[in-house]
């Protein structure tokens, strides 16, 4: 069921606070159901911070504002039950847990959740995560490892809607056809008429992992607010050309 | 031999579900997975079967009676009768308590033996002898599954173990306790351990008892004898936890490993692991513990010590408290964990951690704490 906006997320006036400093100071943005964005902006700006509010980490504080996600505010819920909505994250810098292993977290998935034990094994041979199933999550694994890793957690979740942090850093160009394929995988078409993939937003610094997943529109954070939105291949050369700098001037200038 | 009737016979069900708790299983099929069985209810020992040649298990009394020897070489051997109070009220009992466990040399058992001493009766109190003698090219593992009945709320369990093992033998001693909120327990156990020989001792603690003392003392005297103790304990409110182990290593080239973890959600935890070198060896003691909403004035105490009498004698050791951090909580819970899940799914990691072998009933009694534990709180 979608909303009657047609948006799967909508966010109103989102103040994000951090140990009791503000990082987001009222974000505003829509993503209508079907839809990818990729979210741009210097280190710093408030990316990261976005997505962790959206999956409902408790170290993001939301102050003011509204998250609703498929119609419904989502802004209280746990992170427990946005993920049972359907929302998920992988995230650039997950912890390691001593102890606990990649295969349990995917064996919990495939108790869980649709998807079989057959298709996980199918997963985890085209990710080529089999070598760290046994081992620590997330422990001592290089960049593309780590998002080989995150990648084939959410495939398994089968989102509606799906955050990545920067999929593309730290990862060779090797692997990053690799992982550009997972990304895609998790935004297949969901439906015929209309046609429709699944939804997601992505933090990309380089724009790198755009070559192998559409976007259809781009937004610019500059420091906890987003400063413009456009089309990605638009921005992504703006960006290339002039920098942040120009961004900055931009919004200087409008405000 | 003291043959009773079947165990399924004389063990009311729901103590059979008691024991199975504990590791100790009651059951029509019981000779295919136990070497032997010996089930204590209160004061009398309820059966006594084995099932394997060179096996021979029965009460302590009837052991003395029998075996001369027992006496003379073995019997308040490593242990004084006046090392402490708990040894002091043992010694006085007219007739003896307890288990004696002999495995004759070359007998090399797979399967476990067990021994269940449980408490039926509010307030009683157990005062206990055990000695296990394993002679030499010998292998036994032995699980004792110490608990209460359902109703059972307090009581006292005073136990002394003597353990002996000879030369190239092994015995792998679980032992696994679950008691009632405001039972007493004391036991005081010694092993000797031969040349070319291996201790393992595994304690779990699955529900608290009030106040716990265990810390097994263990003598490695043989030639590249070793001793590894694995400690589980779960502690919660009002609890005192006094675990651990001491191991003197007095062989050339003996070895010891010892691993406590614990959890606690309340009350007083110690762990310890002391280690004693005598020889050239090599020893570590590892103590890691998670607090988890310990409340007003619950602790871990984490005491790792060494004490070298020799040059060569290389030991270690290292300790650590934390926390359930909320970040790994919440990153399981982004795939769609409950809270109380992604909470038994990390400590359930965090005892498992370095723990090669874990023999099955172990890593099921692992299961139960963990799970246990992360339907508590967090703050």
């Amino acid at each position: 069921m979608s909303s009657s906006t047609g948006n799967i997320l909508e966010i109103h006036d989102l103040h994000v606070e951090v140990e009791g400093k503000e990082l987001l100071h009222g974000i505003n943005l829509a993503i209508p159901e079907g839809q990818v964005h990729a979210l741009m902006g210097p280190n710093g700006s408030g990316k990261t911070s976005l997505m962790m509010t959206i999956m409902g980490f408790s170290a993001y504080k939301v102050t003011r504002g509204q998250i609703i996600f498929d119609g419904r505010d989502i802004t209280g819920l746990s992170v427990t039950e946005r993920a049972r909505l359907g929302i998920a994250i992988a995230q650039q810098r997950p912890p390691t847990i001593v102890g606990v292993k990649l295969r349990a977290v995917l064996d919990y998935i495939v108790a869980h959740d649709s998807i079989s034990a057959e298709e996980v094994t199918q997963l985890v041979r085209q990710a080529r995560v089999e070598n760290f199933l046994d081992r620590d999550i997330n422990a001592g694994l290089s960049g593309g490892e780590i998002k080989r890793a995150e990648l084939v957690q959410l495939l398994a979740t089968c989102p509606r809607f799906s955050m990545m942090d920067e999929p593309e850093s730290g990862v060779d160009l090797d692997s990053l056809a690799l992982v550009g394929s997972l990304v895609n995988r998790l935004f297949v078409r969901d439906s015929c008429r209309p046609v429709r993939r699944r939804s997601g937003l992505i933090v990309t610094h380089t724009g790198h992992i755009l070559k192998y997943i559409e976007a259809d529109r781009a937004h610019i954070m500059l420091d906890g607010r987003i400063g413009c939105s456009g089309n990605p291949h638009l921005v992504l050369q703006t960006i290339a050309e002039r920098g942040y700098a120009e961004c900055v001037c931009c919004m200087n200038e409008g405000a | 031999m003291a043959k009773s009737l079947n165990t399924v016979d004389v063990v009311a069900p729901d103590e059979v579900q008691t024991l199975a708790d504990v590791g100790v299983q009651i059951r029509p099929d019981e000779p295919q997975v136990r070497a032997g069985t010996y089930v204590l209810r209160d004061h009398l020992p309820l059966c006594v079967q084995t099932y394997r040649e060179g096996l021979e298990m029965m009460p302590i009394a009837e052991a003395l009676r029998r075996y001369d020897w027992l006496r003379e070489r073995y019997y308040w051997k490593l242990i004084s009768p006046d090392q402490d109070e708990v040894t002091r009220q043992v010694a006085a009992e007219a007739e003896p308590q307890g288990y004696f466990i002999w495995v004759r040399q070359g007998t090399r058992i797979t399967r476990p033996a067990q021994a269940g001493l449980f408490i039926s009766h509010e307030g009683l109190s157990q005062k206990l002898h055990n000695v296990v003698v394993l002679e030499d090219d010998t292998e036994l593992h032995l699980i004792t599954g110490c608990t209460t009945g359902r109703a059972v709320r307090s009581g006292y369990h005073l136990a002394v173990n003597e353990a002996y093992v000879g030369a190239n033998a092994t015995l792998t001693f679980t032992m696994v306790h679950s008691w009632g909120p405001e039972v007493i327990v004391r036991p005081r156990a010694a092993v000797a351990v031969g040349d070319h020989s291996h201790y393992i001792n595994n304690y779990v603690s699955l529900r608290p008892a009030l106040d716990i003392q265990s810390n097994p003392r263990t003598y490695l005297n043989g030639v590249r004898a070793t001793a590894k103790y694995m400690t589980v304990i779960l502690g919660s409110r009002g609890s005192i936890i006094d675990t651990g182990g001491e191991v003197w290593l007095n062989g050339e080239d003996s070895g010891a490993e010892l691993v406590h973890r614990g959890v606690c959600t309340g009350g007083k935890m110690y762990q310890r692991g002391f280690l004693v070198g005598n020889a050239r060896c090599r020893a570590h003691v590892d103590c890691a513990g998670m607090l988890l909403d310990p409340g007003e004035d619950g602790f871990i105490e984490s005491v790792p010590g060494l004490r070298s009498f020799h040059p060569e004698a290389q030991m270690s050791h290292e300790a650590s408290v934390g926390k359930v951090a909320p970040e790994q909580v919440e990153y399981l819970m982004s795939r769609g964990m409950e809270e109380h899940e992604a909470i038994s799914m990390i400590i359930r990691g965090f005892l498992d951690a370095d723990i090669e072998g874990l023999s099955a009933e172990l890593d099921a009694r692992i299961g139960e704490i963990a799970a246990l534990a992360g339907h508590g709180e967090r703050k």
